[in-house]
């Protein structure tokens, strides 16, 4: 989707604020935002189509907004859409159905315990062989399409070389729409000067991590 | 279940816009008030993960995991071939670390890690992000201008250094290892770690102070 989320190589931006304080939560709450999107008993929401929600906030909305704002205007939207709540119970912050039980109340060991359980795969069997290998030159497709997906608008239609290899995973394009696909992933490797012109460092590089049909042979 | 429905997204989107107030502190508070209700989250728990990150999990994790590579040679090897498995080894496993690649400083190269997308970050072994890694300005630049983005942070490379930019697109997340300071051969782990910067570990500072100064 060519919104606003997708930030690379705009222009008009300003110098970044390098003076922040070093607290990791610098309001009470983005803390607990965090804290809800960890503990959440909510598993039926892919991260693709989270992603994709949150891109679909309102575009000054999306820019104007602090980052666990949107986290959580992103929660709500996904949450209403899903039923697991409506924008009337939302509002009212008084729900219309009994509670699904309670949630048993854990120390802080536990909570550092279970944190160590997130490290999600997304590893994802590939029947076909990989096309590419590493070495080879690539162009990333020219035209994105209206849904999620992760191949920004600065890096279509350029020419990079496969830096590796992941072998198969999650497809996000699919993923954010409920069908669960995988395809081989590679970090692609593009000159600045390829993406930028001529001005751009000759010795610099940018790499990102793409799906095999975001690429052809060149 | 999900509708994966874009249009009715958007409507959403717009009814919160307009029923909601615009504090984020309230907003966040009726989510919570909501899913508290639902029986979908406990606040005494939210609580204790808030601690969690405030406390142990942090970039000091990520400065042990530096401080050992540049000590234990088996170590960095293993880290730069399966950065996951290597941080597992430590005990660091935890969100967003499940595909982890190190790339490391040399003195004539420099890496930075972004996120233009979103702003995917590890926070398993880095805690939160810091604000200005989510900003607009540091996501559409960094990309574009690395050289200029550095040298706000006081990062000042010569032409001859080449910078790699790591924008991470996909579920990979990125860990720089900084170059290890001259003069510091006698220290030990802890000691290392106490000089690694939850910056040079995203790439936005590179000259580490070994103290002292």
């Amino acid at each position: 989707m060519d919104g606003i989320h997708d930030l690379g190589g705009k222009l008009g931006y300003g110098p970044v604020d390098v003076n922040e304080p070093e607290e990791p939560f610098h309001a009470d709450y983005e803390g607990r935002e965090w804290g809800m999107a960890r503990t959440a008993r909510v598993s039926n929401i892919p991260i693709d189509w989270w992603r994709h929600t949150r891109e679909l906030i309102d575009p000054e909305d999306y820019l104007n907004r602090s980052y666990f704002d949107s986290w959580a205007q992103t929660d709500m939207a996904a949450m209403i859409d899903a039923g697991i709540f409506t924008l009337a119970e939302l509002k009212s912050g008084i729900s219309e159905t009994p509670p699904l039980g309670q949630i048993e109340t854990v120390d802080y060991d536990a909570v550092l315990k279970h944190n160590g359980t997130l490290a999600s795969k997304f590893e994802h069997p590939v029947d076909a062989p990989a096309k590419y290998f590493v070495g080879q030159s690539v162009i990333t497709n020219a035209i994105g399409h209206e849904g999620h997906t992760r191949l920004p608008e600065y890096a279509r239609a350029k020419v990079g070389v496969i830096l590796s290899h992941h072998g198969g995973h999650l497809f996000p394009d699919d993923c954010a729409k409920g069908i669960e696909a995988a395809q081989h992933l590679y970090t692609v490797s593009f000159k600045a000067t390829e993406l930028w012109g001529a001005n751009a460092s000759p010795n610099d590089s940018v790499s990102l991590d793409l799906w095999e049909s975001y690429l052809d042979a060149s | 279940m999900p509708s994966f429905d874009p249009k009715k997204i958007t409507k959403i989107h717009q009814h919160l816009h307009s029923h909601l107030p615009s504090d984020p502190a309230l907003r966040v508070k009726a989510l919570e008030t909501i899913l508290v209700e639902k029986g979908l989250v406990n606040s005494e728990n939210i609580d204790r993960w808030v601690e969690v990150y405030a406390d142990d999990i942090g970039p000091k994790r990520g400065a042990h995991v530096v401080a050992r590579a540049w000590t234990d040679p088996a170590f960095k090897a293993r880290l730069l071939a399966d950065g996951s498995k290597a941080v597992g080894e430590m005990g660091y496993a935890g969100p967003a670390s499940g595909h982890l690649k190190a790339v490391e400083n040399t003195a004539d190269s420099h890496n930075v890690v972004v996120c233009t997308l979103c702003s995917c970050y590890p926070f398993a072994i880095l805690g939160m992000a810091p604000n200005w890694y989510k900003t607009a300005a540091y996501r559409s630049r960094v990309v574009r201008e690395p050289r200029a983005v550095l040298a706000e942070f006081g990062v000042e490379l010569s032409e001859d250094t080449a910078v790699h930019v790591w924008d991470s697109t996909a579920e990979l997340r990125y860990l720089v290892i900084p170059e290890r300071p001259a003069g510091t051969d006698g220290m030990t782990v802890d000691e290392l770690a106490k000089l690694v910067t939850r910056n040079s570990m995203i790439g936005t500072d590179r000259d580490l102070k070994t103290g002292g100064v």
